[in-house]
């Protein structure tokens, strides 16, 4: 008995073993956690929305790979501080989602693995990425990572609102083509249906006006950031993209106070003509659009953003992409792992695109599958005009959420529009100028 | 005659013995916070990230700190908040523990409806209240659209915004207080009331001569605990403001985290946490000598 008692502990370590012997691939990625919905679905044609489609992607992978144990963990977005922390500790997972903006920072201090070679050992050729999905994950000739799309912000748009305000012919919605005209639309928009032109977020989640203010910025053809030292927000053109926006704020063409979520719901709810926001709303949008109960029903479109200011057409994107952390520990089973799952998610492209994104490749792009998704052919322009900022601008995510919080501040009137271009640039450069 | 060998074997094990019950505090104490401080100055006066250390910078990074407008706003924002939850909280919490100072069912009952709060995360709380301020369709905006009230937007409005977070964290935090005030209260030896019930004392009389001389190391220990817990806030305005609007509710620890972790600017936000450190040290020296005073007076 008391043998046995003492072979207890021994039996109860070796049954915490991994008895598995399969490879096991260690793999982080943001968009959401669904298994609930999800977790049994092991057909992408069956899922919806990101989460659901990726989860029913790794599913399907791991299905058709027996000797593959993917292990997944879902971060919250966009998860690039447990990253760096995992990096700092030498425990990184084998391959993380990535944003093409965030790749520069990681890749300044080589903490990414270069995959032109896994890609080619599978197959796949940067020459098959769009120009936008290829520049996303190439920095100094390297590249970086398997790109899954490219997204950008949109104008969601409700046509029965823009009906009933006389701004919709042959079905299809009367954009603005300069500020001038903007000021007139968002007015008859507001006389003839009481409510806002513009849903936007200015509260909390500051990502939206800054989109806002880099695309009016960009459209005057001018540069965001002058080098990778240098901002270049305080500048006559900032002045003019934020006065003209803090105005249509402060005529009430603009819903206020709303954080993300409360935008979301404000769209779907009816309470503005536009909103500005990703194309991984496209799926959620025109699904509202076929219910019924919904303010949607019948009455969804939507465009890139509209150009006010002629200067340059263009439109900023960015993308995702799966990218291999450096981890030295990494065997060459694991590797190897590694490459089928990106085969697998390159070989799935149009899957991951029926979220809204843009397909990375261009097969997927140029063929009638998925210009037959909905909406697609209202905003393919955007897959030419398309540019993510210069990979020589580092630290995007955090310039971003500071010139989301200025913008909002000249918005609301907390500071004048010059102090806020001023302090903007004052703190991008700060952060620029740090490394 | 004594046995001398003997006491003086016991005399040097009761030493020992001493030193050993506090050997491991004191080895939790250097590892866990004396070492942590060490590298954080030696951190706060480089420039680096996570990754490695590019350039001894010596006090730039202080310097820089106190030009920064953003920080001093943190700062002050602290303080601000400082200022108004802890003597909120500390007479609050001892105004519940005086009415729940009692024996019956319903004491108790409300007892653990306050403490209930406590124990919640800081992710609860900060949703639960959220949901309850946001003017579209939060509780606020409900039953100000109720008395036909237009809705306040507590969290965008500059000016209500950080009293926002404040009261969030005095609902949260009222637990902690009432439960030391309470257990205080417990120690007061019942024969004082009795006798100044005798002498026809009124309750106020009581309050001031009997309860609250009597508890006044808990009061200081209220004070000092909450000043140095008010001082990391964090969580609150991360989740609810995101630090705004226009950087009226970012707290200097939400700055140490966004320059950090963020902006990867680790010296410079080791410089931020050490000043904070200052400050946190500096205001519960400041309670505690001001209370010993009182005590030697």
């Amino acid at each position: 008995m008391r043998r046995m008692l003492a072979l207890l502990p021994l039996a109860l370590v070796s049954a915490c073993g991994n008895p598995d012997a399969r490879t096991e691939l260690v793999i982080q990625r943001f968009f959401g956690a669904c298994q609930a919905e999800y977790g049994a679905i092991a057909d992408p044609g069956k899922a919806q929305g990101e989460c659901g489609i990726i989860t029913a992607m790794i599913n399907e992978f791991e299905a058709g790979n027996p000797d593959i144990k993917v292990v997944e963990n879902t971060v919250f977005w966009p998860g690039y501080d447990q990253l760096t922390a995992q990096l700092a500790a030498n425990g990184p997972p084998d391959l993380v989602t990535m944003h093409s903006s965030a790749i520069p920072d990681y890749e300044a201090r080589r903490l990414l693995e270069q995959l032109d070679e896994d890609l080619a050992a599978v197959g796949i050729s940067p020459e098959q990425f769009t120009a936008a999905a290829r520049a996303g994950v190439t920095v100094d000739g390297k590249v970086l990572g398997l790109p899954i799309d490219v997204w950008a912000p949109l104008w969601h748009v409700n046509m029965n609102l823009f009906r009933e305000a006389g701004l919709a012919v042959d079905g299809k919605p009367v954009l603005p083509a300069s500020p001038a005209e903007f000021r007139a639309h968002a007015a008859q928009f507001r006389q003839r249906t009481g409510k806002p032109y513009l849903i936007q977020i200015t509260n909390k989640d500051f990502a939206a006006p800054t989109r806002i203010f880099y695309a009016w910025m960009l459209q005057q053809g001018v540069p965001l950031f002058r080098d990778a030292r240098h901002a270049n927000f305080d500048s006559p053109e900032g002045r003019r993209a934020l006065e003209f926006m803090k105005a249509l704020y402060q005529r009430g063409d603009s819903a206020r106070n709303l954080d993300y979520a409360g935008a979301v719901s404000a769209f779907l709810k009816g309470e503005g003509g536009v909103m500005v926001d990703g194309t991984w709303m496209v799926g959620q949008f025109d699904a509202a659009s076929g219910n019924e109960r919904s303010p949607l029903f019948r009455g969804y479109a939507v465009r890139p953003f509209p150009f006010l200011f002629h200067a340059r057409r263009v439109a900023l994107v960015d993308g995702h992409n799966w990218v291999m952390p450096r981890n030295a520990r990494r065997t060459r089973a694991e590797r190897a792992a590694a490459r089928r799952f990106l085969q697998y998610f390159a070989a799935n492209d149009f899957q991951w695109a029926r979220t809204g994104h843009f397909p990375a490749f261009r097969a997927v792009i140029d063929g009638a599958q998925w210009r037959q998704l909905p909406h697609r052919g209202d905003i393919a322009a955007i897959t030419q005009i398309g540019e993510p900022l210069p990979k020589f601008v580092r630290r995007q995510s955090p310039i971003e959420f500071i010139v989301g919080e200025e913008v909002a501040a000249a918005y609301t009137g907390a500071k004048p529009v010059d102090r806020a271009l001023a302090d903007m640039q004052r703190r991008a450069n700060g952060i620029l100028q740090s490394y | 005659m004594p046995d001398v060998p003997a006491m003086r074997r016991s005399v040097t094990w009761n030493r020992w013995s001493g030193v050993l019950f506090v050997a491991p505090y004191c080895a939790f104490f250097v590892l866990m916070l004396l070492i942590p401080l060490g590298i954080g100055i030696r951190l706060s006066m480089t420039r680096g990230d996570l990754f490695g250390i590019e350039a001894f910078v010596g006090l730039d990074n202080f310097a820089r700190l106190f030009a920064d407008p953003v920080f001093l706003q943190a700062v002050w924002n602290t303080f601000c908040f400082v200022l108004i939850t802890v003597p909120a909280m500390t007479v609050i919490g001892l105004a519940l523990a005086l009415v729940l100072n009692r024996t019956s069912r319903l004491a108790a009952i409300l007892r653990a409806i306050f403490f209930a709060s406590t124990v919640l995360s800081v992710t609860v709380v900060a949703l639960i209240w959220r949901l309850m301020l946001i003017p579209e369709g939060g509780l606020a905006a409900v039953l100000a659209r109720a008395i036909g009230e237009q809705p306040v937007a507590f969290l965008s409005e500059q000016a209500l915004a950080l009293p926002a977070v404040a009261v969030t964290t005095i609902w949260w935090g009222i637990g902690l207080p009432m439960v030391l005030f309470l257990a205080a209260l417990q120690q007061i030896p019942r024969d004082l009331y009795e006798a100044a019930a005798l002498d026809r004392a009124s309750k106020t009389r009581m309050l001031f001569s009997i309860t609250l001389p009597a508890i006044r190391r808990t009061i200081a220990l209220v004070l000092v605990v909450e000043i140095i817990l008010q001082f990391q806030l964090f969580g609150q305005p991360h989740l609810m403001t995101g630090g705004g609007p226009n950087n009226s509710t970012r707290p200097i620890v939400l700055f140490v985290y966004e320059t950090g972790w963020k902006q990867w600017q680790l010296g410079y936000a080791a410089a931020a946490a050490q000043v904070l450190f200052a400050l946190i040290a500096l205001a519960a020296m400041a309670q505690y000598y001001l209370s010993s005073r009182k005590d030697a007076a």
